[in-house]
């Protein structure tokens, strides 16, 4: 797959950086666990009808989400309900609630399918961000390959943490035992574990975005990174301030 | 994680900079208003501040730190979002380390705090153990 050559970038991108973002658009073109390759590509493109959507501009104004009706500017493949997820955990995600999701799987939308519906979203735009961020065009989406989905549900995964099923903080075994390695992690890591290749799939981009797992256990200067980790974690904390996110 | 890593490397920083205030940015974090200043752009997405960000980063501390900074901020406009769809709380642990920090800063004001309930006399006890012997051990390894 021809694509993250950066060829055109005034700036000179981390070999790093590209091939991972090269590798979760091959993996973002394949059959997901719950989702073909066909509607992972068109969760990706609702990431972007999400940003532009005038429904979405009006609903983040509004005291409460529920409060304004309309459709969004959004594709066809997808459902309503899927579309709508899409566009509320890109531009009002800290009003998400239980209800939401609840309702969500009420009207035909998997627990199952809306982790890994979170998973391509949140790293797609992560993707486009870091393009945005340095004013480079996005990259063109992938063609979806055939085939069908796995549907994969790891037997731990249970809840009793957050809004969805998730692995335990000890359920990293099995199948899932490259998750991490101790019996012990942080609840972000867990959070999307009921779809365990959604996680495989950001940490990959995260460990070069960010930082790796051995990484983020170091608190001085990287080696490969021109940031220190004072400079690091004022850029995340500053995002995430902004974003009112208190995790 | 700006509160622990000063504390490891025992640096002077302000952590009022994480909630945008400009005067905070007086000490040991280089460029920091820059990077401030670009993080906010990124996630406020008004291009014109943005490339107004980008540029004054680029002048200020080069293309290396730029590009890096970009992969931060685009990094954490995931991670933001990965917890408050999925409503995790903050870990016991990390709710004791960071305890101080979330007061200092006003976090609980934010809608997600919900997702974590109050800390007791656990967590409190934690604190006062456990973020010390943390700095400690990771002083040692860094």
């Amino acid at each position: 797959m021809h694509c993250f050559q950066y060829d055109n970038s005034p700036y000179p991108i981390r070999g790093g950086l590209a091939s991972a973002h090269k590798v979760y658009w091959q993996a973002l073109a394949r059959p997901g666990t719950w989702f073909s390759g066909a509607e992972r590509v068109a969760i990706a493109a609702e990431v972007r009808n999400a940003v532009n959507c005038p429904l979405c501009a009006e609903r983040k104004m509004a005291l409460s989400p529920n409060s304004v009706d309309g459709e969004h500017l959004c594709g066809t493949l997808l459902t309503p309900i899927a579309v709508n997820a899409v566009h509320r955990v890109i531009t009002d995600q800290s009003r998400i609630t239980q209800a939401f999701i609840d309702e969500s799987v009420a009207q035909g939308l998997s627990e199952e399918q809306y982790v890994e519906l979170v998973g391509i979203a949140v790293t797609v735009f992560s993707i486009d961000e870091f393009n945005r961020a340095l004013g480079l065009p996005l990259e063109p989406l992938p063609e979806p390959e055939a085939g069908e989905p796995t549907c994969y549900r790891p037997t731990l995964a249970h809840r009793g943490t957050g809004f969805v099923s998730m692995l335990p903080a000890n359920g990293a075994v099995g199948e899932e035992a490259d998750l991490w390695k101790l019996d012990r992690t942080a609840n972000v890591l867990r959070a999307l574990t009921l779809v365990p290749n959604a996680v495989r799939e950001w940490m990959a981009v995260g460990d070069e975005q960010y930082l790796s797992m051995k990484g983020m256990g170091q608190f001085t200067d990287f080696p490969d990174r021109a940031l220190n980790r004072m400079q690091i974690e004022l850029v995340a904390g500053r995002v995430s301030s902004y974003n009112e996110c208190f995790y | 994680m700006l509160s622990l890593s000063a504390d490891i490397t025992e640096s002077d920083v302000n952590l009022q900079m994480v909630n945008g205030d400009y005067s905070a940015t007086v000490g040991d974090v280089a460029y920091a208003t820059a990077l401030m200043k670009f993080a906010e752009a990124l996630a406020g997405r008004d291009e014109t501040d943005l490339a107004s960000a980008r540029a004054a980063l680029l002048e200020e501390a080069g293309a290396n730190v730029l590009v890096d900074a970009a992969g931060v901020a685009a990094n954490f406009q995931r991670m933001v979002r990965i917890a408050d769809s999925t409503g995790i709380p903050l870990d016991e642990r990390n709710a004791a380390l960071a305890d101080s920090a979330i007061k200092e800063l006003g976090l609980s004001r934010f809608d997600s705090a919900r997702n974590t309930p109050p800390g007791g006399l656990k967590r409190k006890l934690m604190r006062l153990i456990a973020r010390p012997m943390a700095i400690r051990m990771l002083r040692k390894l860094s």
